[in-house]
């Protein structure tokens, strides 16, 4: 990358209010340490505690999605395992913002799911939680399948996503979360 | 038996004291895979409470991500089952009161539970 591309990088994160972000291989290790970094920067901010772990806790959630989603695929086209995440302070909120590539298979299920989440209040965000909580099924990542609701529950605005086809196998997969 | 976890950055520290009769969770608990991390809880759980008369488990964990949320309700229903075969079992959740969020989440388990679970605020 040259300095002037860096440069343009950098004034455009500056404009878009960008506090951290992350391309690369999303290791346990590396996710543990970006959510330290956000802490100390909302607790610089005195953000209230509650509205920091909101902040902190959709992060968590959108990272460790993605972590065990690319940890089960583990596809083999270059830079596929890779993801994006993108946390920045717009006025009073904070937009946390991740991509990575799906298989194109699982594109309509995650869709509905997002769309099922999207089209639910907080009471019917609840009472999906709660299903989830008591259901032994494992989503296809292999967790409990409750991260998405658990960040839509965090959130002041609707999940908003969107899917960029790559090839004919893959897409990449966009999740926007605003507290 | 004895169970003594150290805390890490994403797990919480989990100790037995035997004497008390006490099983406390404490700190944060977001680690990569959860039910790997609980498995060894669960399993001294169903062990101790198939012999012990009954326990309690007091909670002060002020963060969990989703799948610790899923494990610990494994362990409350595990609670419940030595519950409703007459053991004395009994939760107590402590939250900071500046944390409502800790609050909703212990509201959350215990509209789940049937046994004795007293909701604790910390003052901060």
């Amino acid at each position: 990358m040259t300095p002037q591309q860096l440069s343009r990088i950098r004034e455009e994160f500056t404009r878009e209010g960008v506090m951290i972000c992350f391309n690369g291989a999303f290791a346990h290790t590396i996710i543990e340490e970006i959510g330290n970094a956000l802490r100390r920067y909302l607790q610089d901010q005195e953000e209230q505690k509650s509205a920091a772990l909101d902040v902190f806790a959709v992060y968590i959630e959108q990272a460790q999605n993605i972590r065990a989603y690319l940890a089960r695929k583990q596809f083999r086209e270059p830079g596929a395992g890779n993801a994006i995440i993108v946390i920045a302070r717009q006025g009073e909120r904070y937009v946390v913002s991740s991509g990575n590539i799906v298989a194109a298979p699982d594109q309509p299920a995650l869709a509905g799911r997002l769309e099922q989440i999207r089209g639910s209040d907080a009471a019917g965000l609840k009472r999906m939680f709660k299903e989830r909580l008591r259901s032994d099924e494992r989503s296809p990542g292999g967790g409990a399948g409750m991260g998405l609701i658990e960040v839509a529950r965090r959130c002041t605005q609707p999940l908003e996503y969107a899917f960029h086809s790559v090839d004919a196998d893959h897409s990449f997969f966009c999740l926007t979360a605003v507290v | 038996m004895d169970l003594n976890i150290a805390r890490t950055g994403t797990t919480p520290e989990v100790r037995w004291d035997p004497a008390a009769g006490v099983l406390s969770i404490s700190g944060e608990s977001y680690p990569e895979n959860s039910f790997d991390f609980f498995a060894p809880v669960q399993q001294w759980l169903s062990m101790s409470l198939a012999t012990l008369p009954g326990l309690r488990v007091e909670v002060s964990v002020s963060y969990m991500n989703s799948s610790s949320i899923k494990c610990m309700l494994d362990i409350f229903d595990a609670l419940g089952d030595a519950h409703a075969a007459g053991k004395k079992v009994d939760v107590v959740w402590n939250y900071e009161t500046d944390n409502p969020r800790a609050l909703d989440l212990a509201e959350e388990f215990r509209s789940e539970v049937s046994f004795p679970f007293l909701v604790h605020a910390l003052g901060s």
